[in-house]
C-alpha cells in the first residue's frame, strides 16, 4: 500500500489563531444549534420527541418482553411442571426453582419455590421459549423499579408472578406460539397479592 | 486368544468375552440396555444387535463370545444393524409416556441418548400419543426406590440384580405383551439394604432414588471422584454435588473393590457428615471463643500441647483420617518424643477389619482407614484407648491430641463415647480435631473444627491393602479446614518450618517410608482410575452435556 505523503501541522499555532472570545462564543453557538432548533420546535412548533412519562405512555407490541407471569390451570394451581428447562437456559441464571410431591396421583411434581431475579434478568425470553407447557410467558409490564437494594426487593416468587394486578393492567405480552389464541383463564385474575404489589415468600 | 475386528479395528481377547465386552474395549459404542458388566448376561432387549461376517441373521453383541477371526460391524458401520436397531427402539418407544421433562432420569437416560443418535436412533413414531398403553405410575416402593411401570423397557436388569446380586428376588415382571409390568410382590416396601443400586441399574427413569427425587436436575450436577468413608471396604463412589452442595452420592465401577455397587447406608453416608451440628470454629471449653483467628487457635494449642511439664503427650488418631492426616499426625508424635504415646484404636477397629458383615460388601469395622493406621505403626504397645485412660486417671498423661471423626454409617459405641469424655475429664490439658459438636467432646481443653469426607483430600487404605484417593468435593463449612493443614500448622510451631500439606506430596513421602506403600505414585493409585460404567465420557453416565452451566 503507497503511504500518504506526511505533512507537518504546528498544532499550537493553529489552536492560537483559533482562539479568542469572539471565535469562543460562535463555537458555543454552533455548538448548541441542535439544542436551540429543538427548543423552537418545542416551544413553537410544539413538536415533541419524548413523552410525559409516567403519566402518558406509548403502545408496545404484543409480543413485548416484559415481566414474567406464571400461567395457571382450569382449577387455579400452577401450570409449571417444575423441570428446570427454563432455569437450565436462562442465561444470567436468575431463575430458583425447587420442586415437590404433590397429593394429585396425575401430577408427577409441582414447583414449591419459583423465583426470578429480575434484577439480574436480562428479559432476553428464552425461558417462555424453553416451557414445554406454556407455563411461563412475559407480560408487557416494564416500569420495574424499586427504591433500595434490600434482599430480594426484586426476586419474585410464584404469588408475585401470578397475583399482582399489573400483570392483568397490562396484559400478556411474549409468548412462543403468538399465533395461537391465549386462553384466558391461564392468565391469572388481577388479585393482588396479600401485600399488594410484594413479591412472594420464600 | 481370539483376535477380533469391529468396526475395522482389532483386538485380542481372552476367549469367552462377549463381542460387547470387546467393543467397550475398544472404545465402540454399541447401544444396550439389558447387558450390564456386573450382572449376568440375559440378551432380551434386542439393542445390541451388530452385522457378524458369516452370520445369516444379526447377532446379539451381549450374548455372542467372540471366536477367532471374527469381523464384526457394529450399527455405526452397517446399514443393516442400523435399521434393526432403530425399529428396536421404536418398539421400545410404543408405549414410553413423554415424561422426559418431569423424569428424574432425563440427562442421564439411555433411551434419550439412543433415541437423539443419529446411527440409528431419530426416527418418525407411528404411535398416536392418545393410544398408547398407560401402566401404574409413581409406585412405593420402600424409602429409597420409586417406581414408574410405564417408562420401564423391559430389560430386567433390576430382576437380575435384585436375583443374583443382593439376593433378596423381590421384583418380578407380571402380564404378557403390550401390558408386561415390573411389580415388586404386593407392591411390598424394598428390604434390600442394596435397594438404591436399582436406581442406578435402571437404564430409564423407571426405577428413580427417592432420596434425589427431584432435587436437581442432573446436568446441573458436578462431579467428583471419591471413596466411601463407611465401612473398611472402600466402595468407589461418585460424589454429585451442586454449588457446594452434595446432591448424591452413586457408585463408580471398580470390579475388585465394590463392582458396581454401594450399600444403601454409604449412599447416605454424606447425609452424616454434612447433617447433624459441625463444628464451625475453633471452641475452648465448650464455648466459642469470640472473633478467635486460626493462628491464635493453634498457638493456643502448641501452648496447651507443650506445657506439660515431664509428663508425655498422648495422641491418639483415628481410623476415619486419611493417611496424610495421619502420617502428619505421627510427625507431631515423634517431634514431642511421644511416639510411644501414639495410637488410634478407640474399639475392636484391627479386629473387625477385614470382617463381613453381609455377602456382598459392607464390613463390620466402620472406618475407611484403619488399615492404613496400622501399616503407619499407630497401634503401638499402648493398647488403644482403655489403656490411655489407665494412663490418664494415674496423672500419667501430660497432654493429649486427639483426632476424631464421627462414623457415618450408624453411631458411635456408648464404650467409647463415654471413654473419650472421661479421658478428656482426665486430662484437663487436651486438644480435639474434630469435625463435630458432640456431647462427648465438650471437655476438650480445645476443639479445633476440620473438614470432614467430600470437604478434603487424601487416601484411604481399605481392608484389603488397597490404596484409594478421595478427592474433595465441597468447600468445608465456616472455619474448618482440612486437617492436613491444621497439623503441618502444628508441627510448624515444632520445628519452625513448615511441613507440606498438600495430598500428592504426603503420600510421596509415606510411599518412600511406609514400606507397604513402596513404590507407590499418587498418581496411578485405584480410585483414579477405576471407571463409571459405562466407561467416562460415554453415553448415558457421567457426560458433562450440559458444562457450560
Ligand atoms: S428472560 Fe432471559 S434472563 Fe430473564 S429469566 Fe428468562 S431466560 Fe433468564
Ligand atoms: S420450563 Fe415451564 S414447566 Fe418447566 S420449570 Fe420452567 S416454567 Fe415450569
Ligand atoms: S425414561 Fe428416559 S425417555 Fe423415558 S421419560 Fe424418562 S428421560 Fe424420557
Ligand atoms: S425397571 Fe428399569 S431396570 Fe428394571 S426392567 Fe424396567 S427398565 Fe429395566
Ligand atoms: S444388551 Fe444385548 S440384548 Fe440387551
Amino acid at each position: 500500500m503507497a503511504k500518504k505523503a506526511s505533512r507537518v501541522v504546528d498544532v499550537r499555532a493553529a489552536v492560537d489563531a483559533a482562539s479568542g472570545p469572539l471565535q469562543e462564543a460562535a463555537g458555543t453557538l454552533a455548538g448548541m444549534e441542535v439544542t436551540l432548533r429543538n427548543m423552537v420546535r418545542a416551544t413553537v412548533e410544539r413538536k415533541h420527541v419524548t413523552i410525559q412519562y409516567p403519566e402518558q405512555r406509548k403502545p408496545y407490541s404484543r409480543r413485548f418482553r416484559g415481566v414474567h407471569v406464571l400461567t395457571l390451570r382450569d382449577d387455579g394451581r400452577l401450570k409449571c411442571t417444575a423441570c428446570y428447562l427454563c432455569e437450565t437456559v436462562c442465561p444470567a441464571q436468575c431463575i430458583t426453582i425447587e420442586a415437590m410431591d404433590v397429593e394429585d396421583p396425575t401430577v408427577e411434581k409441582a414447583p414449591s419455590v419459583y423465583e426470578i431475579d429480575l434484577s439480574r434478568c436480562i428479559f432476553c425470553g428464552f425461558c417462555v421459549e424453553a416451557c414445554p407447557e406454556e407455563a411461563l410467558i412475559m407480560s408487557r409490564e416494564y416500569d420495574l423499579s424499586a427504591t433500595s437494594r434490600e434482599p430480594e426487593r426484586l426476586t419474585y416468587g410464584i404469588s408475585a408472578l401470578t397475583q399482582r394486578p399489573e400483570i392483568a393492567a397490562y396484559g400478556a405480552g411474549f409468548r412462543p406460539h403468538m399465533d395461537y389464541p391465549l386462553v384466558e383463564s391461564y392468565l391469572p385474575s388481577a388479585v393482588p397479592g396479600p401485600d399488594g404489589r410484594a413479591k412472594a415468600k420464600k | 486368544m481370539p483376535m477380533v475386528t469391529i468396526d475395522g479395528r482389532q483386538i485380542e481377547v481372552e476367549p469367552g468375552t462377549s463381542i460387547i465386552q470387546a467393543a467397550d474395549r475398544l472404545g465402540v459404542e454399541i447401544p444396550r440396555f439389558c447387558y450390564h458388566p456386573d450382572l449376568r448376561p440375559e440378551g432380551n432387549c434386542r439393542m445390541c444387535l451388530v452385522e457378524v461376517d458369516g452370520f445369516a441373521r444379526l447377532a446379539v453383541a451381549c450374548a455372542t463370545p467372540v471366536a477367532d477371526g471374527m469381523v464384526v460391524r457394529s450399527p455405526h458401520t452397517s446399514p443393516q444393524a442400523s435399521q434393526a436397531v432403530n425399529g428396536v427402539l421404536e418398539f421400545l418407544l410404543v408405549n414410553h409416556p413423554l415424561d422426559c421433562p418431569i423424569c428424574d432420569q432425563a440427562g442421564e437416560c439411555s433411551l434419550q441418548d439412543f433415541y437423539m443418535h443419529p446411527d440409528y436412533g431419530l426416527h418418525k413414531s407411528h404411535v398416536d400419543p392418545a393410544e398408547k398403553v398407560h401402566k401404574r405410575k409413581r409406585i412405593d416402593l420402600g424409602p429409597r426406590i420409586v417406581l414408574d411401570a410405564e417408562r420401564c423397557v423391559m430389560c430386567s436388569r433390576c430382576v437380575r440384580f435384585s436375583a443374583d446380586v443382593s439376593g433378596k428376588a423381590e421384583l418380578q415382571f407380571i402380564q404378557r405383551g403390550n401390558h408386561v409390568e415390573l411389580m415388586a410382590f404386593e407392591d411390598r416396601a424394598l428390604e434390600d439394604p442394596y435397594a438404591g443400586n436399582l436406581a442406578d441399574v435402571c437404564p430409564v427413569g423407571a426405577l428413580t432414588s427417592r432420596d434425589f427425587r427431584f432435587k436437581r436436575r442432573v446436568w446441573h450436577l458436578e462431579h467428583t471422584n471419591s471413596v466411601c468413608a463407611g465401612c473398611s471396604t472402600g466402595c468407589n463412589v461418585r460424589i454429585d454435588h451442586f454449588q457446594n452442595h452434595i446432591e448424591r452420592v452413586v457408585p463408580r465401577r471398580n470390579p475388585s473393590v465394590n463392582s458396581s455397587w454401594i450399600c444403601d447406608e454409604g449412599r447416605l453416608s454424606w447425609q452424616a457428615a454434612q447433617g447433624g451440628e459441625r463444628l464451625t470454629q475453633p471452641a475452648s471449653g465448650g464455648g466459642y471463643p469470640p472473633e478467635i483467628r486460626w493462628s491464635e487457635a493453634v498457638k493456643a494449642a502448641h501452648e496447651l500441647l507443650t506445657d506439660r511439664g515431664e509428663r508425655p503427650l498422648a495422641v491418639l488418631g483415628s481410623a476415619s483420617a486419611t493417611n496424610e492426616t495421619l502420617l502428619l499426625l505421627r510427625r507431631y508424635a515423634e517431634q514431642a518424643h511421644s511416639e510411644h504415646w501414639l495410637d488410634f484404636r478407640l474399639a475392636e477397629e484391627v479386629q473387625l477389619v477385614g470382617e463381613r458383615e453381609d455377602q456382598l460388601l459392607r464390613r463390620r469395622d466402620k472406618h475407611p482407614n484403619t488399615l492404613g493406621a496400622v501399616y503407619l505403626g499407630l497401634a503401638g504397645a499402648r493398647g488403644g484407648l482403655p489403656a490411655m485412660l489407665e494412663a490418664a486417671q494415674t496423672g500419667e498423661i501430660g497432654a493429649l491430641l486427639l483426632v476424631y471423626y464421627p462414623p457415618l454409617v450408624g453411631e458411635e459405641s456408648a464404650g467409647v463415647a463415654e471413654g473419650i469424655a472421661r479421658l478428656l475429664a482426665n486430662v484437663p490439658r487436651s486438644v480435639v480435631l474434630t469435625t463435630h459438636r458432640l456431647p462427648y467432646l465438650q471437655g476438650a481443653a480445645l476443639q479445633l473444627p476440620v473438614a470432614a469426607w467430600s470437604e478434603e483430600e487424601g487416601t484411604y487404605t481399605n481392608f484389603a491393602g488397597t490404596v484409594q484417593v478421595v478427592e474433595r468435593a465441597i468447600i468445608p463449612p465456616g472455619m474448618s479446614r482440612p486437617a492436613t493443614a491444621v497439623l503441618a500448622d502444628l508441627v510448624e510451631h515444632q520445628v519452625y518450618r513448615r511441613p507440606d500439606a498438600d495430598a500428592e506430596r504426603l503420600f510421596a513421602e509415606l510411599a518412600r517410608t511406609v514400606p507397604a506403600y513402596q513404590g507407590m505414585d499418587y498418581a496411578m493409585l485405584d480410585s483414579r482410575t477405576a471407571t463409571t460404567y459405562p466407561p467416562e465420557g460415554r453415553m448415558h453416565y457421567g457426560q458433562e452435556g450440559f458444562a457450560g452451566r
